[in-house]
């Protein structure tokens, strides 16, 4: 393991090796001229404008539609009913859950019933966006309201207003994960810590770029091409596929540069069939550009989880045994993608710590909300928050050093590989390292005496918190198995193709879509160092696009896990395409292939540089001079290679709930200093840093910079960000102007350091990264939680406003319930 | 005065070239520019004038173009994202996002390389306070604007050098 | 984003501007357009002809009198006002102020005028402009008046402006020795929406004299305090003489609730921030 600090300038293992070097990016030559190509930017032939009408309200039956003053508009091309799209699908959008919450049915727009605020009833499509806008405020619909409701929690209780009558019931999924023996560590615990609830709320990164797409239902071919910036094309086409009766070969998705998604878009499908079915209606392309209080109301919200009834057992020496808890996962009304979140968390069961015993009661509810959908840290962060919380409360309740009982807890770095209780596998990390160059970073010492000096009375209170955090990388898809055992899931993949081109050019394509996070460039580094050239030398074409014939099932840019699965495919089609350009230059220069070397874009004989070939010379003898060439070799070798990665996964024990679910885990730890004003709740951030542990890196900027983001947003989320609705169901945060997205006043200077503990399990020791775990607000959580006196409540909920603040400082005056008591050993009945 | 209409003839001047158009009175001017114009470097990230993605300059002042009307362009001067790079040389600014890794979708990264080009001609040697301030109306999702202020830091940091090594050679004189 | 369709006009004179918002119904003068333009945008308000009266020279100066009074036209951007010499020479806060609306881009833009007709609770100024006593100019085709601006703002998003009248300047009359100004928010974020905000305006001469305490978000206009005003009137320029006035702020307001702050949060901050500006105000005017 070598340990680095980022400012430091990265070093050369060998004196041409690209991998681990912070090279400028091939991206930002368009970016920073305004010439990137983003779905607005991006038109066809003869399309209109497409505008969707939303129901006000966040539960009501649909009484009727009158869509003719919309249609008696000029300009006005067409427009879609619910109705009229149900009519013209097949079957309702697949789902992944079993048993009722299978039974949930969702279509291209809302069919009889509206379930939360901005529910697409109708969409117009018009010869301009003006047009569109104003004829879709003609199209008359008449609601008849419902009852709503909006606690996660409450909508799993026999009388809350069921959203989904043919499920019968808002949950969604229920499932009892029991890992070691909780009852155990329970009984023989020194003390038990009980938290009453503890609250992870809705929020989501909201990239710059919302959603939209240009899509067209071609009369002739049937063909149904889909220009998008979504970022997992291949589930959209999965999902939407047997609902429009199109076979997987009949769409046509591409996609080019992406505004930022963090997992966001991963599941706008019902508006890209709705958008289809229009296009086939109207004849005609139709593009929708959605906008930013549409995207707020109606795209997706992150999971928002309730954590009930917590009981963590510890030993007097601070062992923590592990933890039991019940957990709720509000996940809107419809499910998109979930309820995969009831399984995903459980990559990270014990979090960074080495308990052994876990049981977790979950259950996923609809409520007459936003559906959420993956966004960065997707439902790993929610249960790794809460483990945040119980630690940072036990060394609160029991008077432990939270850096302390953190270290004692970690897994250590000689147990990696490490076991979870349910089977994943821990790769490799070294987290107390990590913790202490964070708290050094962040000139912890300092703040520390900045804080005793400070002392009582002077109205400020200085906090430092922790967060420690696992970014779990390249899922094992069989773990959908566990929320549902009939889902033909299992393992992981993805593809890339590497070809030499007619004039010796190089070129990748890969089946991703990132959306900043430096495809193009970081595999360009790594075909660069097979091919012996610089990345200037090699194009990289991404974007899951049919026609570069480079993607597999779980294509897309999603879950950490480009430098594993991305670069693991770039660097076995590179060494396939490799293999060739040797075997051809082995013929035209009469050598073995083991005297051969490759050195910038040709071929040569080792020691004797005038016996070379150009890659260009390569490329003539296959595609144009090929009788040449040995008929075997000419009708075997074609320049045009693909490789699919595929990690190593078993599919998992669906009955026990165990598995290995990620390939690898890289590890963050944030620690924060803040600064509280005691009259106001006021929270100001001094000092931030993160460590991160992310094995090889292929772009240490890069990396960098995912660690900076992850940061940023998880601070934003943690002090500003929230999406909250009354009890009406009506968004209190439907815009930028009420959604404070975290702006350069608020993110503080982030010091970043890094150490690199190489993954056994991938191909190139790299881990994926990027999600980041939501360190931040456990840092944030952690850091108020340091404020607070014996008597005052606990840090319950992730997002804290400064009443919520300001509640928590003077609760202990006002004898507010604390939200958390500890039984002891020998005291037992008596709450100390 | 401009008479009183629905639609109006324009004329206006993007990064030194002159367009006459007719527009709607409603139409913002950062549609004006991206679908009348296809200057489509300038983006939308909001409906509310709070991201800062459409930044341009106007009129040498720095505005967000989605709270501006087109007609409100007739004879104003605009520059935009597409005017910074010169005979296909990237400007300074350019070269230190770039350098800095100060973008990573690139989203929003014209709004904050034209906010980023007015705070450095009102102010060329800003201080890290008065970059975070002077980017503030500019959303990124990205970066954490940690890189963002080390690009504009460092081309400040350029300016204060050159301002150094000017005063040292006329001192020297 | 798409606003309804509507005319626009740019009239060249301030009479020309009169007349056009005096003979059209659904006419609204149009000024930096920073919040007209999103209320347009969500389509929340229908206008039907924008007179554009951004550029209008008469509307876009700044004056400062020997005896202090300053009158800035309502076409002042906050920019202007935040690097205005005339203003920072004897109002430093209003420049101060002026310095943390927003953004740059929208301190480009934004007007005074816009700031105080828009009647936006959360806007910046006009608590200060209550504060400073202020006088709000008005003209109308038939002729001109002026409002005291504790009298100008008259509801959410509604001010004592009549049809076809236009706000055309704001009078601030001097901070002369003795007498000081403050300002404090509990904002959401930095430079960021209000959460509650008070502004004051303090004599001392030796004890405090005449003292203005407006808080802003508490209700749908700002409001001066009287009753803190009375208790700060003849005491000594202390902290602890000012907290004790500010314990004066109680259950007669009752603020509104949205979901960056209850109701008593409100009203237990309006009292932290209206010490917190007194305060200020006394620190200020003893630098004098």
């Amino acid at each position: 393991m070598s340990v680095t600090s980022s400012s430091q300038a990265a070093t050369r293992e060998r004196v041409r090796s690209w991998t681990g070097q912070s090279i400028t990016r091939k991206e930002d030559g368009r970016l920073v001229q305004g010439q990137g190509s983003f779905i607005d930017d991006m038109g066809m032939h003869g399309q209109g404008y497409a505008w969707f009408v939303r129901s006000p309200h966040a539960h009501a039956r649909i009484v009727s539609i009158d869509p003719a003053s919309a249609l008696a508009m000029e300009g006005v091309y067409a427009v879609l009913t619910g109705a009229e799209a149900r009519e013209m699908c097949q079957v309702p959008f697949f789902q992944i859950a079993p048993g009722d919450g299978g039974r949930i049915e969702e279509w291209p727009l809302a069919v009889d019933t509206v379930r939360y605020q901005g529910d697409a009833v109708a969409v117009v499509l018009a010869d301009s966006r003006d047009t569109a806008r104003d004829a879709a405020e003609l199209v008359e619909v008449e609601y008849d309201p419902l009852p709503v409701v909006v606690d996660g929690v409450k909508a799993a209780e026999p009388d809350a207003p069921v959203l989904h009558e043919k499920a019968g019931t808002n949950v969604a999924w229920h499932g009892t994960y029991d890992f070691g023996d909780i009852d155990w560590a329970l009984k023989n615990a020194d003390h038990v810590v009980k938290i009453d609830r503890l609250h992870f709320h809705r929020f989501s990164s909201t990239p710059l770029e919302c959603n939209g797409a240009v899509v067209d239902w071609d009369r002739g071919t049937g063909v149904v091409e889909v220009k998008s910036n979504l970022q997992m094309p291949m589930f959209a086409a999965m999902v939407m596929g047997p609902t429009l009766g199109v076979p997987i070969n009949k769409f046509s998705f591409s996609s080019r540069d992406i505004g930022g998604a963090f997992g966001n878009k991963i599941s706008f499908y019902p508006q890209i069939a709705a958008l289809a079915l229009l296009s086939k209606k109207a004849g005609r392309p139709a593009k929708w550009t959605e906008y930013r209080t549409e995207h707020m109301l109606t795209s997706t919200h992150g999971n928002e989880r309730t954590f009930l009834d917590i009981e963590v057992p510890v030993m007097a020496d601070g062992t923590i045994l592990g933890v039991k808890a019940r957990a709720y996962d509000d996940v809107g009304a419809y499910l998109h993608y979930e309820p995969l979140g009831a399984v995903i968390w459980s990559q990270v069961v014990p979090g960074c710590y080495k308990f052994k015993n876990v049981q977790v009661d979950f259950t996923t509810t609809v409520t007459n909300k936003c559906p959420v959908s993956p966004n960065r840290g997707y439902s790993r962060m929610q249960h790794l928050w809460m483990l945040e919380r119980i630690v940072d409360i036990v060394a609160h309740e029991l008077g432990f050093d939270p850096v302390e009982l953190r270290k004692a807890n970690y897994v250590q770095p000689e147990d990696y590989p490490y076991q979870t209780p349910n089977g994943c596998v821990y790769d490799s990390g070294n987290l107390p390292l990590s913790l202490d160059m964070a708290l050094e970073l962040a000139d912890v010492e300092v703040w520390r005496r900045r804080k005793l000096e400070l002392g009582t009375g002077t109205g400020k209170r200085i906090g430092i918190g922790i967060g420690s955090t696992l970014d779990s990388g390249t899922n094992n898809f069989g773990q959908a198995r566990i929320v549902n055992p009939d889902l033909p899931f299992s393992g992981n993949g993805e593809a890339a193709f590497a070809k030499l081109d007619l004039y010796g050019e190089v070129n990748i394509n890969l089946g991703t879509t990132p959306q900043g996070q430096s495809h193009e460039t970081t595999a360009a580094q790594v075909a660069a160092d097979i091919l012996n050239m610089s990345p200037d030398q090699v194009t990289v074409t991404t974007g899951f696009d049919q026609a570069h014939n480079s993607f597999v099932g779980f294509s897309g840019t999603y879950a950490s896990q480009f430098a594993v699965t991305g670069l693991g495919a770039v660097m076995g089609a590179v060494e396939k395409l490799r293999d060739e350009i040797l075997e051809v230059a082995s013929f035209a220069l009469q050598a073995p292939i083991d005297e051969l070397e490759l050195g910038d874009g040709a071929c040569a004989v080792r020691g004797e540089p005038a016996r070379a070939i150009p890659f260009i010379g390569i490329a003539n003898l296959v595609y144009t001079n090929n009788a040449v060439l040995p008929i075997e070799l000419a009708s075997r070798v074609t320049l045009n290679c693909r490789h699919v990665y595929v990690p190593p996964f078993q599919v998992p024990d669906t009955e026990h709930k165990t598995g290995n679910l990620t390939l690898t885990y890289s590890s963050q730890i944030h620690v924060c200093v803040v600064e509280v004003d005691e009259e106001t709740g006021v929270v100001e951030i001094l000092a931030y840093s993160a460590v991160d542990d992310c094995g090889k890196r292929i772009n240490p900027q890069v990396v960098e910079g995912q660690v900076h983001g992850a940061a940023g947003l998880g601070i934003a989320a943690a002090l500003y960000e929230s999406f909250e609705y009354d009890e009406d169901g009506q968004l209190q945060e439907p815009s930028f102007y009420e959604y404070h997205a975290g702006t350069a006043r608020d993110i503080p200077g982030i010091r970043s350091g890094s150490i690199e503990s190489p993954s056994p399990f991938t191909p190139n020791g790299a881990k994926g990264m990027g999600e980041g775990g939501g360190a931040p607000l456990h840092a944030v959580c952690s850091a108020i939680q340091d404020v607070l006196g014996k008597n005052d409540a606990i840090v319950a909920d992730s997002h804290n406003p400064w009443e919520r603040v300001h509640l928590l400082l003077h609760s202990g005056e006002r004898g507010d319930p604390r939200g958390v008591r500890v039984v002891s050993r020998g005291t037992e009945g008596a709450w100390v | 005065m401009i008479r009183q209409g629905t639609t109006h003839t324009i004329q206006v001047t993007v990064n030194g070239q002159v367009y006459n158009r007719v527009v709607e009175a409603r139409q913002l001017l950062v549609h004006f520019l991206r679908d009348t114009l296809d200057l489509t470097g300038t983006h939308i990230g909001c409906d509310t004038g709070s991201c800062g993605a459409c930044s341009v300059i106007f009129n040498g002042q720095l505005v967000k173009s989605c709270m501006l009307l087109a007609p409100q362009a007739d004879g104003a001067e605009i520059e935009t994202v597409e005017g910074l790079a010169r005979s296909g040389e990237l400007d300074p600014l350019q070269q230190s996002f770039s350098a800095h890794h100060g973008l990573q979708c690139g989203y929003c990264t014209p709004g904050m390389l034209m906010t980023a080009t007015y705070l450095l001609r009102q102010n060329p040697t800003p201080t890290e306070e008065e970059i975070r301030q002077g980017i503030k109306g500019n959303i990124c999702r990205c970066t954490g604007y940690v890189n963002i202020v080390r690009s504009i830091s460092a081309v400040a940091e350029a300016h204060r050098a050159t301002a150094v090594g000017t005063t040292e050679g006329r001192d020297q004189q | 984003m798409l606003l309804k369709s509507v005319e626009y006009v740019r009239p060249d004179t301030v009479p020309e501007a009169l007349d056009l918002l005096r003979s059209n119904v659904g006419a609204a003068p149009l000024a930096g357009g920073q919040s007209l333009t999103n209320v347009l945008k969500h389509r929340v308000a229908s206008v039907d002809l924008l007179v554009d009266i951004s550029a209008l020279a008469e509307l876009r100066s700044i004056t400062r009198t020997a005896e202090g009074v300053i009158e800035i036209g309502s076409c002042v951007t906050y920019d202007e006002i935040d690097h205005s010499r005339e203003v920072r020479a004897g109002h430093d806060i209003v420049a101060r102020v002026a310095a943390h609306i927003e953004d740059q881009q929208i301190r480009n833009r934004g007007t005074i005028g816009g700031n105080c007709c828009l009647s936006d609770p959360t806007n910046n100024l006009p608590p200060l402009l209550v504060a400073l006593g202020a006088t709000m100019n008005v003209r109308s085709a038939g002729g001109s008046r002026q409002v005291a601006a504790e009298d100008f703002f008259k509801g959410y998003f509604l001010t004592a402006l009549e049809p076809g009248e236009l706000l055309t300047s704001v009078t601030i009359p001097p901070l002369l020795s003795g007498v000081g100004a403050g300002y404090v928010s509990v904002s959401v974020a930095a430079d960021s929406k209000a959460i509650v905000r008070a502004a004051a305006r303090v004599e001392v001469k030796g004890v405090i004299g005449e003292a203005r305490v407006v808080l802003a978000r508490v209700a749908s206009v700002p409001v001066r305090h009287r009753g803190m005003e009375d208790a700060l009137r003849g005491a000594p320029p202390t902290a602890e003489s000012v907290r004790a006035a500010a314990a004066t702020i109680g259950n007669e307001l009752e603020p509104i609730a949205d979901s960056h702050g209850s109701s008593q949060y409100r009203r237990e901050m309006a009292r932290v921030v209206a010490q917190r500006a007194v305060l200020e105000a006394i620190a200020e005017g003893g630098g004098k």
